[in-house]
């Protein structure tokens, strides 16, 4: 159960065909649904718990979760990533409730909302 | 199922460490080129650097010479590499750090301003958006960029290669690649061997899983020299998240201990470093303990400082966040008690251990218009981040001046409608409702042959002839077996390619353990038939060649060249 996506916080990054955790997902594991728009997970157990996709949902709709058979339940590890995009604080939650933080310095770069696909349609690239 | 042609002056095959960096050298060097990446994912996030990385561990720290790093990796691949590749990448190490520093990649430096070293080869850097940073590079620097195209066999004519087929997963077009040269950068091969984790934690690998050994598997199938696939990687990890080791080991200085307390690498190695020992050692020394009882091995942090632990997790959080939230999860305190390890499932990484393309300096591998860098290239170990991007620089220098006497190839429509049929037919197996094999039972297989006869976790990673023959005839019958894999969607066909190309990479793999004849590397490839080391008989390269023909693998040597003097068993 790496990933778990929050439905109500999910907004699917609304009309974005590719959205960013989509995008971002190393493994080809998130999906939107067509019928809800919101995003979908394809198989739990295909994660690499490499968090790129938690990272980057302006909403903060994903969730890191370990497997159960790796830790207990209530412990969390939540990302924010700062408006100036040079540092991520990490709130770290353990299974009695004390919680910590850890500021970092980074280079987060912007992200837009969706992005074409080079070479969809077959007319781009004939020859 | 429409077919996409692209012609492009050079074609690079994944987005990765090596491939960016291969994508800006071409651009910078060769104005007016075009480059285009081939990328099975998306470039911003995809492969090994997905999650981050809080270190660069090839590096020339104050003090140390390309010639002082041939010796160490040297002495750390117990006696063998090719030199002359791996000085050729360590002369490269502050250029390429230097650029990507440019790029904004923050790097840790002291009061004075320079970078601060984390032993002789590493310094420290926030690296959680290096990915980001270095596909951003690649863009700017005018590469075109194919996302979620899925490389599945090279293009060959008159024995060159002349681009690459490779399928879309958003759309399902075929992608046909027309280039003057290709550089291969697919990375390595994880998912040959059983996992560490099962159920749903099957993917709590070390090694990014989504590295499915593609780069290889092609090769093999074109024919290509393969080397050094007996190397296998084996890590020593941290116990259940399998996270990188050096974190701690270096960052903090902890020793490993086994359940009695005892240093046991500092007492049973100390002849050969100890807790420095060469890497294959420092897995082999805790398999030991375990094996005889003394298990479970750790490495012993309770010296360190509350800020120490603090910084600690600092830094997975910037590579390996999981872990951080793995000791929250368990009540660990890692100043408090020692941190637990185990070792790796066996990876195939040429950028760790050697295994991949056989190369000359230039990374032109023995089929003509290819070139290979990053883990997917063979015979220079250690190379890691910095030293794939090296290899990405050498190989675009490489390539940028083949083609300015090469052209483009005709290629036969027979060429593209067999590999049309052979991509596609999991798929047609689904829509026609087949009866078949699922990828992932297909997997399962695989890793069940290769974890109970060719040297699994289960079996400490030993080895012998008559298990590894049984091995070999088992694999023999999954390629007659292709036929029936099922594909329901274009990501499962990605994985049923995944499973395919992982086969011939454990192939391969299981004919070069059987022709090395001794333990060179104790704890990779542990042979209980020839349990020493034979410098006499073997020291040299074992590298093999499937005949694309016949199917059939011939397996070889090639001489071991030194090139730095020195006794090779030590470090400095």
């Amino acid at each position: 159960m790496p990933v778990i996506i929050h439905a109500d916080k999910c907004d699917g990054c609304h009309g974005s065909q590719n959205p960013p955790c989509v995008r971002m997902c190393p493994g080809d594991l998130l999906m939107k649904d067509p019928k809800t728009g919101k995003i979908l997970m394809r198989d739990p157990a295909e994660c690499w718990d490499c968090l790129p996709c938690v990272k980057v949902c302006p909403q903060e709709a994903i969730e890191f979760k370990l497997s159960y058979q790796l830790g207990f339940h209530t412990a969390k590890l939540l990302p924010h990533i700062h408006d100036t995009r040079d540092f991520i604080t990490w709130e770290l939650r353990d299974t009695k409730g004390n919680t910590d933080k850890f500021t970092i310095r980074t280079k987060i770069l912007p992200v837009e909302l969706d992005e074409k696909i080079e070479g969809v349609t077959a007319v781009d690239f004939s020859i | 199922m429409e077919q996409n042609t692209i012609e492009t002056d050079v074609l690079i095959i994944g987005g990765g460490t090596a491939g960016c960096l291969a994508a800006v050298e071409l651009r910078e060097r060769f104005p007016g080129i075009n480059v285009t990446i081939m990328e099975k994912a998306h470039i911003d996030r995809s492969g090994c650097l997905a999650g981050g990385m809080n270190a660069i561990n090839a590096y020339l720290n104050p003090g140390e010479t390309p010639e002082s790093f041939v010796k160490y990796v040297r002495f750390d691949s117990c006696g063998i590499i090719r030199e002359d590749l791996v000085m050729s990448m360590a002369e490269l190490f502050e250029y390429c750090v230097k650029k990507v520093e440019k790029w904004g990649l923050p790097i840790l430096c002291d009061d004075k301003g320079n970078y601060i070293p984390r032993g002789r080869w590493n310094i420290k850097i926030n690296g959680e958006s290096l990915k980001p940073i270095i596909a951003k590079a690649a863009k700017n620097a005018g590469a075109k960029v194919l996302n979620w195209v899925v490389a599945t066999n090279y293009i060959v004519v008159d024995g060159r290669v002349t681009g690459a087929i490779g399928l879309s997963i958003r759309n399902g077009n075929l992608f046909v690649i027309k280039a003057k040269a290709t550089i291969i950068a697919t990375g390595g091969a994880a998912g040959i061997y059983k996992p560490n984790n099962a159920h749903d934690a099957q993917h709590k690998t070390w090694y990014c899983p989504y590295n499915t050994g593609a780069g290889y598997a092609m090769g093999i199938r074109a024919g290509a020299e393969m080397t050094s696939f007996e190397m296998r990687y084996i890590g020593l990890r941290v116990k259940d998240t399998i996270a990188p080791t050096g974190t701690i080991a270096l960052g903090v200085g902890a020793p490993q201990i086994n359940s009695k307390g005892e240093k046991f690498m500092a007492v049973k190695y100390a002849n050969i470093g100890g807790d420095g020992a060469p890497t294959p050692y420092r897995s082999h020394g805790p398999l030991q303990e375990i094996k005889e009882g003394r298990g479970p091995v750790y490495l012993d942090t309770r010296h360190i400082t509350p800020q120490q632990a603090r910084d600690l997790k600092s830094a997975f959080l910037d590579m390996y966040p999981s872990m951080v939230l793995y000791w929250a999860a368990n009540e660990i305190d890692p100043s408090k008690e020692p941190v637990e390890v185990q070792t790796t499932e066996p990876y195939i990484v040429g950028g760790h251990t050697q295994s991949g393309y056989w190369v000359d300096i230039n990374r032109k591998t023995s089929i003509e218009g290819l070139y290979a860098a990053g883990d997917v290239s063979g015979g220079a170990p250690y190379k890691f981040v910095s030293g794939c991007w090296a290899e990405g620089v050498i190989a675009a220098k490489a390539a940028g001046e083949y083609i300015q006497k090469a052209s483009f190839a005709d290629i036969p429509q027979e060429i593209i409608k067999e590999e049309r049929e052979r991509v596609f037919q999991p798929l047609l197996n689904h829509t026609h409702k087949k009866e078949g094999i699922k990828s992932y039972d297909m997997e399962v297989r695989l890793q069940k042959i290769m974890e109970e006869y060719a040297g699994g976790a289960a079996t400490f990673y030993e080895v012998n002839e008559e298990r590894l023959l049984v091995a070999k005839r088992r694999l023999s019958t999954l390629p007659e077996q292709f036929q029936y894999l099922m594909a329901e969607d274009l990501h499962e066909l990605m994985k049923a390619h995944e499973v395919i190309d992982r086969f011939y990479v454990a192939q391969t793999l299981v004919e070069h353990m059987l022709y090395r004849k001794e333990t060179r590397w104790p704890g990779y490839c542990t042979r209980t038939d020839f349990t020493e080391r034979d410098d006499d008989n073997w020291l040299k390269f074992v590298n093999s060649r499937r005949n694309p023909a016949t199917g059939n693998v011939e397996v070889f040597t090639r001489p071991y060249e030194q090139v730095v003097p020195g006794d090779r068993y030590k470090p400095r």
